[in-house]
C-alpha cells in the first residue's frame, strides 16, 4: 500500500513541478494524471500496488469533496441572496448538459444491439 | 473537580485547536452519510456527501466553529484531491481498449455537455440579474472540484465557490441523472455513465459505479477527460471572451 501511495505522489509531485515551470496554466494534479496514464501505457498493465491505492482512493472520492463543500458556510449570505437563481442555474445547466450529452451520443455513436443496456 | 485535572473547557480549547475535530467530524459525517446511503438501498437523495456537508455544517454552526479553523485540520482530506486526481489515469487506461471506434463521438459529446454547462448555467444568472462573482465561479463546476480549483483560481474565481457549486452539480446530477437520461431514452450503459461523468463528475460517477460498472468506468471516462480538456479550454475561452 504504501509502495503504490509512494508512486501516486511521485506522479502528482512530478505533475506539480511540470506545471509550475513549464505549463502554469495547467493545474498539476491534470499533468501528474497525464504522466501516470502515459506510464500505463507504455507499460500495458496497471501495477498492482497502484491499483489497489488508486482505486480505494477512487471508491471515496466523495469524501475528498466534503472540505472543500463546506465552504458554503462562507457564502451563505451571498448565495442566500442569490438563492433563487442559484438554484435555477445548477438545476437548468445540470439537466441540459446531462442530456445534451447523452443525446449527442445517442445520435452519433452507431446502435451496437451487443451494448449493455437500462431497463 | 480535582485541581490537577484540567477543566473540561480547557480540554475542549486543545481538541478544537488540533486537527483531530476536524477529521473526525469529516469522517464521521462521511460515514453517517454512506450508511443511510446504503440503508436507503443507495437512493439517490439520500446522497452521502450532501448528508456529510449538511451535518459538518450544523456541527461547525453549533459549536462556533469558522470556517478557517475547520479547513486548518481537514485540509489533510482535502489534499488527497490531488492525489485522486491523478489516480483517475486508472479508470481511464482500464477503459482505453474499449474506446476504440468510440472517441470521436465521446470527444463531441463531451465539448457539447461542457459548452452546455458553461452557457446555460452564466446564462441562467445572467438573466436573474445575480452577482457577477456568482456567475464566474459557475464557470468551472461540471470540471471535477480539484480541477474546478484549480481552474477558478486561473479565471480568477473564488475556488471555494467554485468548489460549492461543482459539488452541488455533483450532488443534483446524481440524484437527477436517472430520470434526464429515461426523459431523453438513452439506454445504454457507456452513454448514461459518460453522460453523468461529464455533467457531474466525482459524484455522478460514485452514483454510476453503484448502478452498473461499465456506467461506472465510461463516468469515470467522462469526468478524467473532462478535467483534462477542461483545464485547457476554459482558461483559454475566458481569455477570449
Amino acid at each position: 500500500m504504501i509502495h503504490g501511495l509512494f508512486q501516486l505522489l511521485l506522479f502528482q509531485a512530478a505533475g506539480e513541478l511540470v506545471s509550475r515551470f513549464l505549463v502554469p496554466f495547467i493545474p498539476g494534479p491534470v499533468i501528474g494524471l497525464v504522466l501516470l496514464l502515459a506510464f500505463l501505457l507504455a507499460r500495458g498493465a496497471v501495477p498492482r500496488n497502484i491499483d489497489a491505492v488508486g482505486s480505494g482512493i477512487l471508491q471515496h472520492l466523495g469524501l475528498l469533496f466534503v472540505p472543500a463543500s463546506v465552504g458554503v458556510l462562507m457564502f451563505w449570505p451571498l448565495l442566500r441572496a442569490n438563492a433563487g437563481a442559484v438554484i435555477a442555474a445548477l438545476v437548468v445547466s445540470v439537466v441540459a448538459t446531462i442530456a445534451v450529452t447523452a443525446l449527442t451520443l445517442r445520435l452519433l455513436a452507431r446502435d451496437n444491439p451487443e451494448d449493455e443496456r437500462a431497463p | 473537580m480535582r485541581p490537577d485535572l484540567p477543566a473540561i473547557h480547557e480540554i475542549w480549547v486543545y481538541l478544537a485547536a488540533s486537527p483531530l475535530l476536524a477529521l473526525t467530524v469529516t469522517l464521521g459525517a462521511y460515514a453517517l452519510g454512506t450508511s443511510v446511503y446504503e440503508r436507503t438501498n443507495r437512493h439517490p437523495l439520500a446522497n452521502p456527501v450532501l448528508i456529510a456537508v449538511s451535518v459538518v455544517s450544523l456541527v461547525l454552526i453549533a459549536i462556533d466553529m469558522p470556517y478557517d479553523t475547520y479547513i486548518d485540520g481537514a485540509q489533510f482530506v482535502h489534499f488527497l484531491l490531488g492525489t485522486a486526481t491523478v489516480s483517475l489515469a486508472i479508470p481511464i487506461y482500464k477503459g482505453w481498449a474499449s474506446l476504440k471506434g468510440r472517441v470521436g463521438v465521446l470527444l463531441l459529446a463531451l465539448l457539447a455537455g461542457g459548452a452546455t454547462s458553461i452557457v446555460t448555467a452564466v446564462g441562467v444568472l445572467q438573466l436573474a440579474g445575480a452577482d457577477e462573482a456568482l456567475a464566474l465561479g459557475m464557470v468551472a463546476k461540471s470540471v471535477t472540484a480539484p480541477i474546478a480549483m484549480g481552474v477558478a483560481e486561473q479565471i480568477q474565481a473564488s475556488p471555494t465557490l467554485t468548489a460549492v457549486f461543482a459539488v452541488s452539480t455533483g450532488i443534483l446530477g446524481a440524484v437527477l441523472g436517472r430520470f434526464i437520461l429515461n426523459g431523453a431514452r438513452v439506454k445504454p450503459w457507456w452513454q448514461r455513465g459518460f453522460a453523468l461523468g461529464v455533467a457531474s463528475h466525482g459524484i455522478g460517477t460514485s452514483r454510476a459505479f453503484s448502478i452498473h460498472p461499465q456506467a461506472g468506468a465510461y463516468a469515470s471516462l467522462g469526468m478524467g477527460l473532462h478535467g483534462v480538456l477542461g483545464a485547457v479550454l476554459i482558461p483559454m475561452l475566458m481569455a477570449w471572451v
